[in-house]
C-alpha cells in the first residue's frame, strides 16, 4: 500500500487528495454559513404592514412604570450617547454586535435608535434572523424625548386636554423629565410638584440636564 | 475573518497593492504554465494539447475546495465574496462570441496580457484588439444597453439554482475535473500511439 502510494506521480498523488477533500465535501453538505439566511418576505411584510411591530412611546412609558418588564429594551445608539442617557431599563448592543449578542430567539426585543432608521434595520437583520418578537419604538429616541421628557402643553387648552396633560406631566415627570409649556419654559418648578406616589422603584433614571436638552424655542 | 477588504482590514489603497501582487504572481503562473503562448493555448480547441483544460480545472478545483473548507471551518464568510449578477442571454452571446475570439486569435484577454509582456507581437496585437473592442462597445452601448440588462437573474449560484447543497456541488465538480484529467491523459497516450508524438 505504501510503495503504492510513493510510486504515484505528484499529480495523481494530488488527485487523491481532491478526491478525498470532495467526499468529505459531500458529508459536510453546507459549509456552514451562519450569515445566510432566507427570508420570507410575504410575513415580513406582511407584519409591516399591520403595523404590529411598533410600540408607541406612551405604551413604552406606562409599561415601565406598571413594571410589565416581559421585553429586552435595546439601544442601537453609540456607547458614549448610551452613557449620556438612555430609556431606563435598556441596553446598549451596537448594530455590528447584534447578531453576536445574548439576546435570545424567542425574547421580546424593542429596539430603539435616535430616530426610525437605525432600528428599523436592525429589526429587519433579526426579524430574518430568525427572532420572532422583535420591536421598533415609533419614532425612537427623539419621540421619547418630544413625548415623554418634554412634552409641550400649549398655552391654551380645552378642559378635557388639560386632564390629558395632566396625566401626561406625571408620566413625564417620573422619568425625570420637564414638561414644557409652548413659550419653551419648563414647568416643572412653577406648576408641578412631583408626587412621590409615582416613583416606584425602577430602574435608577439617569436625569438629563435639562439645560442641555432645552428646546430652543421662542428665541 | 474572510474577505479581509470587506472586513476593513485594509482601505482602497491597500487593497490595490496587493492586487498588484497578486496580478504579477498570477500572471506569472499562467506563463510557467504556457499560457502565453497562443499554439498552446488554440491546440486545446483542436484536442492536440489538452494543457488548458488541466491547468483551468486544476485552478476551480484548487479554489473551490480552499473556499469551500475556509468557509466550512469560519475563517471566510462566502456570503460577503463578490460575484457578477446573472444576465443569462447577453452572457451567453458574450461567452459565444469570446469563445470564438479565443479560437481564432489564441488568447483570453488575461493571456494575451501574459503574452504581450514576455514579447509576443501577436500578444501586443491581441491586447490593442481588446481595447479597440471594449471603445467601439462602449460607443454602441445606448444602442445596446436593453439586451445588456436583459434577462437578469440576480445572483444565482449552482447550489441554489440546482437545489442541491455546497458539499454536492464540490464533489460532482471534482468529480468532472478528475474524469476530464483522466481522459485528457488517456487522450494524449492514444495520439502518441498513432502520431509519435506527445505534444504539438
Amino acid at each position: 500500500m505504501k510503495n503504492w502510494i510513493v510510486s504515484l506521480s505528484v499529480p495523481k498523488k494530488l488527485a487523491i487528495v481532491a478526491g478525498i477533500l470532495a467526499i468529505l465535501a459531500l458529508v459536510i453538505g453546507n459549509s456552514g454559513n451562519k450569515n445566510k439566511i432566507t427570508v420570507n418576505a410575504k410575513e415580513l411584510s406582511l407584519s409591516t404592514i399591520k403595523d404590529q411591530d411598533k410600540i408607541n412611546t406612551i405604551t413604552l412609558a406606562d409599561w415601565l412604570i406598571k413594571e410589565k418588564l416581559d421585553f429586552t429594551l435595546v439601544d442601537l445608539r453609540p456607547e458614549k450617547e448610551f452613557t449620556e442617557y438612555s430609556i431606563p431599563g435598556s441596553i446598549n448592543i451596537n448594530m455590528e454586535n447584534l447578531l453576536n449578542s445574548d439576546l435570545k430567539r424567542n425574547q421580546k426585543i424593542l429596539l430603539y435608535g435616535n430616530d426610525d432608521v437605525t432600528s428599523a434595520q436592525a429589526w429587519f437583520i433579526l426579524k430574518s434572523s430568525g427572532y420572532k418578537g422583535v420591536y421598533i419604538l415609533n419614532g425612537g429616541l427623539n419621540s421619547w424625548k418630544n413625548e415623554i421628557l418634554y412634552p409641550k402643553r400649549s398655552a391654551n387648552l380645552s378642559p378635557e386636554d388639560s386632564v390629558k396633560f395632566e396625566s401626561i406631566k406625571q408620566v413625564s415627570l417620573h422619568f425625570g423629565g420637564s414638561p414644557q409649556i409652548q413659550n419653551g419654559e419648563s414647568t416643572s418648578n412653577a406648576l408641578v410638584t412631583p408626587s412621590p406616589k409615582v416613583a416606584p422603584n425602577l430602574p435608577k433614571v439617569a436625569i438629563p440636564s435639562a439645560t442641555t436638552k432645552k428646546k430652543k424655542e421662542g428665541c | 475573518m474572510m474577505p479581509y477588504f470587506k472586513f476593513n482590514y485594509f482601505g482602497v489603497d491597500t487593497s490595490l497593492v496587493i492586487a498588484v501582487i497578486i496580478g504579477i504572481g498570477f500572471g506569472f503562473a499562467l506563463e510557467r504554465g504556457g499560457f502565453g503562448n497562443a499554439r498552446i493555448l488554440a491546440a486545446q480547441f483542436y484536442f492536440y494539447n489538452m494543457r488548458v483544460l488541466k491547468v483551468m480545472l486544476t485552478a476551480i478545483v484548487t479554489a473551490m475546495l480552499g473556499l469551500f473548507y475556509f468557509s466550512w471551518i469560519g475563517w471566510l464568510d462566502l456570503s460577503l465574496v463578490y460575484m457578477t449578477d446573472t444576465f443569462i442571454v447577453p452572457q451567453i452571446l458574450g461567452g459565444l462570441i469570446l469563445g470564438v475570439g479565443f479560437v481564432v486569435g489564441g488568447y483570453c484577454p488575461g493571456t494575451s496580457v501574459v503574452s504581450a509582456s514576455t514579447g509576443r507581437y501577436d500578444g501586443m496585437i491581441y491586447f490593442a484588439g481588446i481595447f479597440f473592442g471594449i471603445f467601439i462597445f462602449g460607443e454602441m452601448f445606448p444602442i445596446l444597453e436593453n439586451f445588456y440588462n436583459s434577462t437578469p437573474m440576480g445572483r444565482v449560484t449552482l447550489p441554489d439554482f440546482l437545489g442541491l447543497s455546497y458539499g454536492m456541488v464540490v464533489f460532482l465538480v471534482v468529480a468532472m475535473a478528475l474524469g476530464a484529467f483522466a481522459a485528457a491523459e488517456w487522450g494524449e497516450k492514444v495520439r502518441f500511439r498513432i502520431t509519435g508524438r506527445i505534444k504539438e
